[in-house]
């Protein structure tokens, strides 16, 4: 399946084409949060990083399904 | 320090010892116990028995990194309620630097008719108070007011003033402060406090702390230990580098990823145009023009973690400082727009005119709603802040805000609690904020609480009083020590911080839990002077739309129980 990703503020990523904060990924079926996390190398814990997926915050736990929104956001207080 | 009392109508200055129950107060809660001490709670918010309170927060005053915002307060003309606005900047550290603990404007000056051309400046310094005629300044800008008031009393002053809608009265006017580089950009925006101000005949009130020392410090090397381990806490948590590289902005693709970034008037949460509204754009767009323009700055001596910025247009020039996400909510999503150059031209001529960008930019809002503009077209929303420029019967309307404009143009969905608009976080997809915008005695405001950082469902309706409570709290006891909001994640990591600098700094000993104190005790005596006000439960809602209506993309309502929200000061 193939998920829509988000990476926000300092998770953006530099590369050759400047930064990119929106992705493809490809996953397997039945892939969760925690895979996509650990597919993209970042800490499977999460900490200080809001994981949303269409909307809502899940867990790591959480089941994706094809075409989902996702978005990983740094936390912040507010403005 | 001391309370200096000064009656308008006669000019006279005291100078008074701090009375014991007020002693352990400063900035928003002492402004709280004055307001339930000395001011009568039916009083006519633009008449001579509303007070004008300034107090710097108990730790302002020692250029402590985001720590020396001044409070401001009175009776809103807004809400009918209790009001405190606070705002970054140079004044609460000259006040601090003066020794006083709070600055009590009693009465008016006397005018002689509806429409006032003999506006005063209020100038204080250690010599004392003393009022002298400003005609020059009537009716201009805050951006002229300030240079000229600079000339005159020299570049080393702080400057609390209003622009032409505080002297029209209009509610939704604020006070605004000069920013450590002299732009008077730091507004104690809400609440309509600029009007109060007005009502009073004051156009500016000049602090000049020449000659002044440094506020006392009880136990000077424990003050110095609290103080380098909160800069350090603060220096080393990711947040400081989230805000001093992208601002506040950061939150708009957070709040839209959320389904929560007010979109046209409140009608959606979700805007096709946020990329081009974010911190992360806002970012590129100023280090590419260069110029004028810088991503970080502090608007405080001192400050460690710099989330203000100086957005540039494309010849380099300044558009405005800070360019903040509420603005970009209120005046870019909200009302379809999604060019940030437009919204900088909108937030510098709202600063300039002295009024709070969210209730203007509801207001506009909800006059697209009424179809005075189409969603989308900033020249069209620049035309009516021109109106309010001119004092127009309709830019007047709007200047009230958008609790009025709705009345005025017959448009229901007003996004308002107890008269004041809401904040760039949908109450409907951040259901916590929504809580705070609905039970807050300061009526919709984020900074009363919000809840948005949580690491929980913002829609499960059955967790957010508790989120709202502590936020609450926390916050009220910030407000308290003159700390900014985000001062609170480096004081968060070592809770002995707060005790260990209030005891330095003043001799005391107080707990752990001095933070929690403080906050409770500020909420009590505001809702108590709001009870005295009138308010009731039914005062502690949203409206009622945002409770039938559902918001895309999330298809949410707000239905967090009334017996939740009765409940969240029961502590």
């Amino acid at each position: 399946m193939v998920v829509q990703v988000c990476l926000h503020t300092s998770l953006q990523r530099r590369t050759a084409a400047g930064l990119v904060r929106h992705l493809e990924l490809e996953l397997p079926a039945g892939a969760t949060l925690a895979d996509l996390v650990s597919a993209l190398g970042l800490p499977a814990d999460l900490k200080g990083v809001l994981p949303v997926v269409n909307g809502r915050i899940v867990e790591p736990s959480q089941a994706l399904a094809e075409a989902d929104d996702v978005h990983l956001i740094p936390a912040l207080s507010g403005g | 320090m001391l309370i200096w009392r000064i009656n308008l109508r006669t000019g006279s200055l005291q100078r008074e010892a701090v009375p014991e129950p007020w002693s352990r107060l400063g900035g928003r809660g002492l402004l709280a116990r004055i307001m339930v001490d000395e001011t009568p709670p039916a009083c006519e918010p633009l008449g001579p028995n509303n007070r004008l309170i300034f107090s710097p927060g108990l730790l302002v005053g020692h250029m402590l990194s985001s720590c020396d915002r001044i409070s401001v307060g009175g009776k809103s003309p807004l809400t009918g309620g209790i009001k405190e606005a606070n705002a970054g900047g140079t004044t609460g550290l000259q006040m601090a630097c003066l020794g006083i603990r709070a600055l009590i404007l009693e009465d008016q000056v006397p005018a002689a008719g509806e429409t006032r051309n003999d506006w005063r400046v209020l100038h204080l310094s250690l010599d004392g108070a003393r009022l002298e005629l400003c005609a020059d300044l009537a009716g201009l800008g805050v951006a002229e007011s300030a240079v000229r008031l600079l000339r005159r009393y020299g570049d080393h002053v702080a400057v609390a003033l209003i622009g032409p809608a505080g002297e029209m009265r209009l509610s939704a006017a604020g006070i605004q402060n000069l920013d450590k580089d002299r732009v008077p950009s730091r507004i104690a925006a809400r609440g309509g406090l600029g009007a109060v101000m007005g009502a009073k005949g004051l156009k500016a009130i000049v602090f000049d702390a020449k000659g002044a020392a440094k506020p006392p410090i009880a136990d000077p090397e424990a003050f110095k230990q609290a103080q380098k381990l909160f800069i350090r806490n603060l220096a080393d948590h990711p947040q400081t580098a989230l805000y001093r590289d992208y601002g506040t902005a950061a939150m708009a693709l957070t709040c839209n990823a959320m389904g929560a970034l007010p979109t046209r008037a409140f009608s959606s949460g979700s805007f096709e145009g946020a990329e081009s509204l974010s911190g992360e754009k806002m970012r590129e767009v100023i280090q590419e023009r260069g110029g004028e323009g810088a991503p970080s700055h502090a608007c405080m001596p001192g400050c460690a973690i710099r989330c203000s910025n100086n957005y540039a247009g494309a010849d380099g020039k300044s558009l405005v400082t800070p360019l903040e996400y509420e603005t970009i909510g209120l005046m870019g999503s909200n009302l379809g727009i999604a060019d940030l150059d437009v919204v900088a031209r909108m937030n510098w001529e709202v600063n300039d005119l002295g009024l709070d960008s969210i209730d203007l930019g509801a207001a506009l809002g909800v006059a697209a709603r009424a179809g005075l503009m189409a969603f989308g077209d900033g020249a069209r929303a620049m035309e009516l802040l021109g109106e309010i420029r001119k004092g127009t019967p309709l830019g007047r309307i709007l200047g009230h805000g958008a609790a009025v404009a709705g009345r005025v143009l017959g448009v229901l969905q007003v996004p308002v609690v107890k008269g004041q608009a809401m904040s760039a976080y949908e109450p409907r997809a951040v259901k916590g904020t929504g809580v705070t915008y609905a039970t807050s005695p300061q009526g919709a405001d984020h900074t009363a609480g919000n809840t948005v950082r949580a690491k929980v469902d913002h829609l499960d309706p059955k967790i957010q009083a508790a989120l709202s409570r502590a936020a609450q709290i926390s916050m009220a006891g910030y407000d308290t020590l003159g700390a900014c909001i985000f001062a609170g994640f480096g004081f968060a990591v070592a809770p002995e911080v707060i005790p260990g600098l209030l005891n330095a700094r003043y001799g005391w000993q107080v707990g752990g839990d001095i933070l929690q104190l403080l906050g409770k005790e500020t909420l009590s005596l505001e809702r108590a002077f709001n009870q005295r006000a009138g308010f009731t439960a039914a005062d502690d809602r949203l409206p009622e739309w945002m409770t039938q209506e559902q918001l895309p993309p999330l298809n949410a309502v707000f239905d967090v129980s009334e017996t939740d929200l009765d409940g969240v000061f029961d502590w």
